[in-house]
């Protein structure tokens, strides 16, 4: 039961001059294409992109093809994000490991993504372990680097708190150096998605044809410009609702990280 | 007992020819100035550090490692407190998963009372005053049932009115746990006030070379206590030992 004063809330947590900037932006660009004033052959105006959505909608393909998307990204994501914790973790904590390792970091790290594309192709083929491989090698260093930084940052005297309470090596890990990092890794994480997001449209438009890149692609060959822009419109409302949930999933799971956040920087 | 550090390509002494006993049951302060490697002297007796000669017993058994049964209480309550923990779940984490959830909650409400910090449970460290996440961490020491609580200047960072009143909290909690407490100070009032033995600290490489037993009564009192001509001629005579040094 909503009551009316939520709603207000609700209502006052709109951008509302935010969002009058869109409706007018958009407005003109309607305007001018009904003027004539553009003149593209493929340019639609956004009410024919909006048909064209509804189009592919009823179709089925429109929400075939963000299934296909969103769980490629959340797999890839979710690889990544592990992988990166694990290791970041380890480096994080010992010079050692970080000694042998980090000049191979810094080697991959700057790699371009798509050039892990044709290689990913010869060994996978058009499919979904090439569209992962795309993802999870680029989204894995913002993780990686944000938690080992953050692990080496955090105080020793933490440390120190955990050996005179003969915590063993894997609990500190759990109860310390994970929490105490969490800020860090955070960061990390959301990059991560939104670089996922990226990666897997991309990974669909040359590599594996499914999904909404591949959805992009067809249509701009097909030269059904309305549908094309559909699918543009679709993977900009996936980013914002990927980013969405994860800040509310990550403020949802642990309000006491968020509360502690919200107090040191106040 | 003594330690080498390294320092610039060779190694410093830091302590050297130090040699006591803590008994059960007492109440040992060390007092000396800056520079004279008392916090060293703690992370030692603690196991964080090892020492480069001679060796630290506890209950017979070289110390190697953080032993069961002493823990540490460290100057920097900000940064030796879980801050994205409440005060309850910080009081539990020397315990968790080594005690019954049954017992758990007795021991750390019974730590809490004995700090005097309840009606806190809830709170997270940065929600509370320096006086209490003090007591926070020194409740979370409480609930492991210590044997030996080593404490490195504890109080330093606190005004005068909060340090006075958790110097009593401590000689009470002593008193009820019957616990022995070894207690780093640069404060040779608050080194007399509280030990029932003081030794003093000094030079570089620092080393002990007197002990007082301090043969005031019990229990001790903020005022009366510190007007008596006995706690005087202590705190004179702790001050001519360190060398005369203004506290």
């Amino acid at each position: 039961m909503i009551s009316p004063h939520s709603w207000r809330r609700a209502l006052r947590r709109v951008n509302i001059a935010g969002l009058l900037t869109i409706i007018v932006c958009l407005g003109l660009w309607e305007l001018a294409i009904r003027a004539g004033i553009l003149r593209y052959q493929y340019l639609p105006a956004p009410s024919a992109i909006a048909a064209g959505a509804e189009e592919l909608a009823a179709r089925g393909e429109l929400s075939a093809a963000v299934l296909h998307t969103l769980e490629a990204v959340l797999l890839g994501w979710t690889i990544a994000t592990t992988l990166g914790v694990s290791f970041g973790l380890v480096l994080g904590s010992s010079q050692l490991a970080r000694r042998y390792s980090l000049s191979t970091i810094e080697v991959l790290r700057p790699m371009p993504a798509i050039a892990f594309i044709p290689v990913a192709l010869l060994l996978f083929g058009f499919s979904t372990a090439t569209e992962l491989t795309v993802i999870v090698l680029p989204a894995l260093w913002p993780v990686l680097v944000g938690t080992m930084q953050s692990v080496m940052n955090i105080h020793p005297r933490l440390r120190d708190v955990a050996r005179t309470f003969r915590l063993r090596r894997v609990p500190t890990m759990i109860k310390i150096l994970l929490p105490a990092a969490a800020p860090g890794i955070m960061v990390g994480a959301r990059i991560s998605l939104t670089l996922a997001l990226v990666l897997a449209v991309l990974a669909e438009m040359v590599g594996n044809p499914e999904g909404l890149g591949y959805g992009v692609v067809s249509e701009q060959q097909a030269l059904r410009p309305d549908l094309m822009f559909a699918y543009v419109v679709v993977i900009g409302f996936l980013g914002i609702a990927l980013n969405a949930l994860l800040v509310g999933a990550l403020t949802g799971l642990s309000p006491a990280t968020a509360a502690a956040l919200e107090g040191r920087s106040s | 007992m003594s330690l080498d550090l390294p320092h610039q390509g060779g190694t410093r002494k830091i302590l050297t020819d130090i040699s006591f006993e803590v008994h059960r049951g007492e109440f040992v302060t060390i007092v000396g100035p800056s520079g004279t490697g008392k916090t060293t002297l703690v992370r030692v007796l603690g196991g964080l550090t090892p020492c480069t000669s001679g060796s630290v017993r506890f209950n017979g058994r070289e110390v190697d490692a953080p032993p069961e049964g002493v823990v540490i209480v460290f100057q920097d309550y900000a940064h030796a407190l879980l801050q994205w923990r409440t005060v309850v779940r910080n009081v539990a984490f020397g315990i968790e998963g080594r005690v019954t959830a049954c017992e758990l909650r007795d021991r750390v409400s019974s730590a809490l009372r004995l700090v005097g910090l309840e009606g806190y449970d809830d709170d997270f460290p940065w929600q509370l005053s320096g006086g209490m996440q003090q007591r926070v961490q020194i409740a979370r020491a409480l609930a492991v049932r210590p044997a030996v609580l080593l404490m490195d200047e504890p109080f330093a960072a606190l005004d005068a009115m909060t340090k006075a009143s958790l110097q009593d909290e401590l000689l009470r909690v002593k008193h009820e746990t019957d616990c022995s407490i070894v207690f780093i100070t640069h404060d040779i009032e608050e080194a007399v006030y509280l030990g029932d033995r003081v030794a003093v600290i000094n030079g570089s490489p620092g080393t002990i070379r007197q002990t007082f037993d301090i043969t005031l009564g019990k229990p001790r009192d903020q005022i009366m206590t510190r007007q008596t001509a006995e706690f005087l001629k202590f705190r004179y005579a702790v001050h001519q030992a360190i060398g005369g040094v203004a506290s």
